[in-house]
């Protein structure tokens, strides 16, 4: 689905990205780790065909990102860092907007909207203007967006930085569902959680260049590092979160039922 | 000039979500609505008033046509603010990265921010014209209906203009603030331009204000245009990068501006272009003023007073005070001409040649070819070629001004036309000197 060969890019006299080379399949997931300033940022973007890589291919379904870059973009799904989203829009109108822009037709798009509206318990606030929403309702928002048209790969810059544990885990049965359905996914984060849940290839960046990409048992024979016996008996503090967390929803909506 | 090709219902597409954004903010619409409609109630009630009060037929009949130019040209100035926030709102936003990652091409998202921002501005214009005209016209017994056709024609192009000279900014600025102070760019040619339309309006000669109408289309026509090719995903999204040590950066600039470029002789063969329109500049312009004086297009009185200044520019002292006198004028001159290159796309280049010409047709007109050409020999040998010279450079300069890639570039293309033209003048000036001395001794 996704072929970066020898991809660079270089911003003046900055070179944010050199020689990145990895292959995400149908239906496969790529995650990329790395401190701010790596180059996940821009090679997100260039796998995009919003930027012009400065050397190197990317092909996305067979379409060169250089040759044609509008049949990369149509194929794409990018959920930038920021979710960016217009401030005097309702949720609706904006996800309608974008999802006529992919070609959508508006019966298709209606369903759409409102499933993943359902989806991500964002339907009674599907018509209030994005600008009152929170950090986390702008983020699922823009995951919508992203996958609105049912596009062949994904690329999410950081896709769950601002939600609560809960809708995480939410976001990741998501992104997983899509996977099933043959999408390839490319993720951006910082959270080790959430590249061990979604990645099953991953890739580590640092200075613009990748210098490891495998699985997790590449990489472990990659960092040298001795095997470690771990025993959890405990459950972790997210468990923890979400048993009582999910008990006390659970409890108020049965008060408000 | 190819256009490229565009989905009309994707570009339609931005355009209704730009304008839906406009008209969102009630406070906004308000104070647009508001201006529309009590300014042309405004000057409706003072240009009745003084017709009541016995104004005069022919000064309450120029005055209303005033009141229409001004009417239109308050709306037209939102033009400015909603363009310049187009591109560079949207990044502040950070909504622009989701914009440019769709398959929408750069030609959809421009002509639908371009289309948005002109139907605001020209609903207001026209909003508030035919309430104007509805208010002062009617019982009037005057209705130039022509002027105001022409006015309304000239109104669209200056608007368009306008707006496409503002996205230029907006998309080249990183800031909301930096593309406000940028804007003076626009504002200040655009002050000029609208100087002219006000007189040709009091002139009340509609031949001028369609011609007017003309320039301005092209003049649009190439903003946008300019624009168009100036619009890159790629730049707007990578040009956070480089801001540190500004300074630096721009000595730098300067200095590779100033690295490897020709010699005198080699940059006039390779701006043989811009310096042959400089060069048709001396007798287009003589051609011109030949026949205004001919026709008497442009009556003595208002030529006199340029030719007297320029024959006294030369002072009435000694010899080498009028060498100085006559060098100092047209060192200025060439000194001039480069900045207002920069504003006018070139077209002070191709005056530094015209108006002289102008002069001298119309002298000739008024006297005889002979008396006109022996009043710039020998000194014109050497001072028209420099004419052409700094001419052909100072246009260069504006079209460098006005060209745009989609790569950037436009500081670096800017600086090496200036470096061209301030490195010519290490030979121009030694001739100016030499053609004020010929003047003074032989002519």
């Amino acid at each position: 689905m996704l072929e970066v060969e020898g991809l660079a890019k270089r911003y003046g006299d900055v070179l944010a990205l050199r020689d990145l080379s990895v292959r995400v399949d149908e239906g496969a997931c790529l995650v990329l780790l790395g401190r701010n300033g790596a180059g996940k940022t821009t090679a997100l973007r260039c796998m995009a065909g919003v930027l012009a890589p400065s050397a190197g291919t990317v092909r996305v379904d067979g379409i060169d990102a250089a040759t044609d870059p509008t049949g990369v973009r149509a194929l794409v799904g990018l959920m930038p860092e920021l979710p960016g989203l217009y401030e005097r829009m309702s949720a609706r109108a904006y996800l309608d907007y974008f999802g006529a822009i992919y070609g959508l037709e508006p019966g298709m798009r209606k369903k759409r909207i409102e499933s993943l509206l359902e989806l991500f318990e964002l339907t009674d606030a599907g018509d209030r203007w994005l600008g009152t929403f929170s950090k986390g309702m702008r983020q699922k928002v823009a995951l919508i967006r992203a996958t609105l048209h049912r596009p062949r790969l994904v690329l999410a810059d950081e896709p769950t930085s601002a939600l609560d544990p809960d809708s995480a885990r939410r976001a990741w049965a998501y992104l997983k569902d899509l996977q099933h359905e043959g999408c390839a996914l490319v993720i951006c984060t910082h959270s080790m959680e959430e590249a061990e849940s979604l990645g099953e290839e991953i890739g580590m960046m640092s200075a613009g260049r990748a210098l490891a990409v495998g699985d997790l048992a590449e990489l472990r024979r990659q960092s040298g590092l001795p095997a470690r016996k771990e025993v959890r008996e405990l459950p972790t503090l997210q468990d923890i979160y979400l048993a009582i967390v999910g008990n006390h929803h659970e409890l108020a909506e049965a008060r408000s039922a | 000039m190819s256009w490229p090709k565009l989905d009309r219902r994707k570009a339609a597409l931005v355009a209704s979500r730009d304008l839906r954004d406009a008209v969102s903010e009630l406070r906004l619409v308000l104070a647009m609505v508001a201006l529309t409609v009590a300014i042309p109630i405004g000057s409706a009630i003072g240009i009745r008033g003084l017709a009541y009060f016995g104004g005069g037929t022919a000064v309450v009949n120029r005055l209303s046509l005033v009141g229409a130019f001004f009417v239109v040209f308050i709306p037209a100035s939102f033009s400015l603010v909603l363009a310049l926030e187009s591109f560079v709102g949207e990044r502040e936003r950070t909504t622009l990265e989701v914009l440019v990652s769709t398959p929408l091409r750069e030609a959809e998202i421009y002509a639908g921010k371009v289309a948005a921002v002109l139907a605001v501005s020209l609903g207001l214009c026209y909003g508030g014209l035919i309430v104007y005209c509805l208010a002062v016209f009617t019982g009037l017994g005057y209705f130039p209906l022509d002027v105001l056709i022409a006015l309304a024609l000239a109104t669209i192009c200056q608007v368009a203009a306008m707006v496409a000279g503002a996205v230029i900014i907006s998309l080249n600025a990183r800031t909301m603030r930096a593309a406000n102070v940028m804007a003076s760019f626009i504002i200040l040619p655009m002050s000029v331009v609208l100087q002219v339309e006000a007189a040709l309006i009091l002139l009340g000669r509609t031949e001028f204000l369609w011609v007017f109408s003309a320039v301005m289309i092209v003049l649009a026509a190439v903003l946008l245009r300019m624009g168009l090719d100036g619009f890159s995903r790629e730049a707007l999204l990578a040009r956070e990068v480089g801001l540190r040590n500004p300074a630096k950066r721009a000595s730098a600039a300067i200095r590779a501006a100033f690295a490897n470029r020709p010699g005198l002789f080699r940059l006039v063969w390779l701006r043989r272009v811009p310096l042959l329109v400089a060069a048709a500049g001396l007798p287009v312009g003589a051609a011109a003023g030949y026949l205004a004086g001919v026709t008497g297009a442009i009556p003595a009185a208002a030529v006199q007073p340029t030719l007297s200044s320029l024959m006294n520019a030369a002072g009435s002292g000694s010899g080498i005070d009028q060498v100085l006198a006559i060098f100092g004028h047209n060192v200025l001159a060439f000194a001039l001409v480069p900045l207002l290159a920069l504003l006018t796309a070139g077209l002070s280049g191709f005056l530094l040649t015209f108006f002289p010409g102008f002069l001298l047709g119309y002298v000739a007109a008024e006297s005889s070819w002979p008396t006109a050409l022996g009043g710039i020999f020998p000194n014109g040998l050497v001072e028209i070629p420099a004419a052409i010279i700094a001419g052909g450079l100072a246009i260069q300069i504006g079209a460098a001004a006005i060209h745009m890639e989609a790569s950037g570039g436009w500081t670096a293309r800017v600086l090496a036309a200036a470096a061209d033209y301030v490195r010519a003048l290490r030979w121009l000036i030694p001739a100016l000197a030499v053609a004020a001395i010929l003047e003074v001794r032989l002519g």
